[in-house]
């Protein structure tokens, strides 16, 4: 999604509203329950929080101008990889084997096989459509992050195509825009 | 809030911006490599035996991404910039592309292209070049996504000169005109 993403297709940024903000942090807290003692820290309540609006329905949390967050249309806030990388617990996992790392770092979806061989690991719990950390056989932090067009039973069942679309992955343009001015 | 959870602090080369551990699938691995071996020996113990292997010393770190980038891939490639996708970008030309549209008869507008391969930033250089000619001027995208400044009316006459002056990098044989489709030196 983010394959081709930079700061020219943000198209307008805007300081939201208190209400605003205490909904997306009320959704932040509730999708990421091991977020909240950061919560205050990550988004200060001083400081104003910007939502840029981007093409596809696509809005970034910005604080500082560091992008945090973005959601697709009203669908949950997903944390950037940087972020990820400073709590790497808030979000469910799945686990890639190695053969896959190439190509998930090239922005393709992961496929079920994927998940399912000798390399990867898949959390049960998980369900379909939601947002989950996607780690590396090998590996320490997520190479991506993704959300789920299946429950991890059915990944397991099913076996074939598309088990988790990638969002955000490393080395793509959100992942190079560091910050946004 | 007893325990709040410390943020991790993750090492990112310093080539490439990846998690040092994704460097070998990064862009550019042969690249960071010496970085890797001055900083993360542990994690790819691979590369310190390689190094090892060629050369003992201490020099060896330097030598040795000498030796890499001259061994697996020719120089003239290393510099090229890679677009992901393995298509190798070319280099742009560094230059200044002055053109006038017309629009309404007597009036024109004037599109500079290029100002920024030299650095400068179309933001500021637009209001520069509005408030010189006290007209309106915009960062508008071009075609094929590039930014370009657009100034209302036919500067053409000392828009060179201004340029030269307010930011030195740019040589005025980098300048052109285009002229009836064509494209023209500015001296």
């Amino acid at each position: 999604m983010f394959k081709k993403f930079s700061s020219e297709e943000v198209s307008a940024q805007n300081q939201v509203k208190a209400s605003v903000q205490r909904k997306i942090r009320q959704s932040i807290a509730e999708e990421y329950p091991g977020l909240e003692p950061v919560l205050d820290d990550l988004l200060p309540k001083k400081s104003p929080l910007i939502v840029a609006k981007c093409p596809n329905h696509l809005n970034l949390v910005l604080v500082n101008n560091v992008p945090l967050f973005f959601n697709i249309r009203d669908g949950p806030y997903m944390p950037t990889l940087r972020l990820l990388h400073q709590y790497p617990d808030v979000m469910k996992k799945l686990q890639v084997d190695r053969g896959a790392i190439r190509f998930v770092l090239s922005g393709a979806n992961i496929m079920c096989p994927g998940l399912t061989s000798p390399g990867g690991a898949l959390d049960d719990k998980v369900e379909a459509e939601t947002p989950v950390a996607i780690m590396a056989e090998g590996k320490q932090h997520a190479l991506a992050i993704g959300f789920t067009k299946m429950s991890a039973k059915d990944i397991r069942t099913v076996n074939k195509g598309i088990g988790v679309d990638n969002m955000h992955y490393l080395n793509d343009g959100l992942w190079k825009m560091e910050r946004l001015d | 809030m007893a325990e709040k959870p410390q943020p991790v602090r993750v090492l990112y080369c310093g080539v490439c911006g990846l998690p040092a551990e994704y460097c070998e699938f990064g862009p550019d691995f042969e690249k960071c490599k010496p970085w890797l071996i001055q900083n993360t020996p542990d994690l790819y113990p691979d590369l310190l035996k390689e190094a090892g292997a060629k050369d003992a010393d201490k020099v060896s770190d330097q030598l040795q991404s000498a030796s890499i980038s001259g061994g697996s891939s020719k120089p003239k490639e290393e510099e090229v910039k890679r677009l992901p996708g393995g298509k190798i970008k070319k280099k742009e030309k560094q230059e200044v592309v002055i053109e006038k549209m017309t629009r309404n008869k007597r009036k024109c507008i004037t599109t500079v292209k290029g100002l920024e391969l030299f650095g400068v930033k179309l933001s500021d250089a637009s209001k520069k070049l509005g408030k010189k000619f006290a007209t309106g001027a915009s960062v508008t995208k071009g075609p094929t996504e590039k930014e370009q400044i657009d100034v209302q009316g036919d500067i053409f006459y000392d828009i060179v000169e201004f340029i030269t002056d307010t930011w030195p990098d740019v040589p005025e044989s980098a300048i052109f005109f285009i002229e009836d489709g064509k494209k023209v030196p500015a001296v």
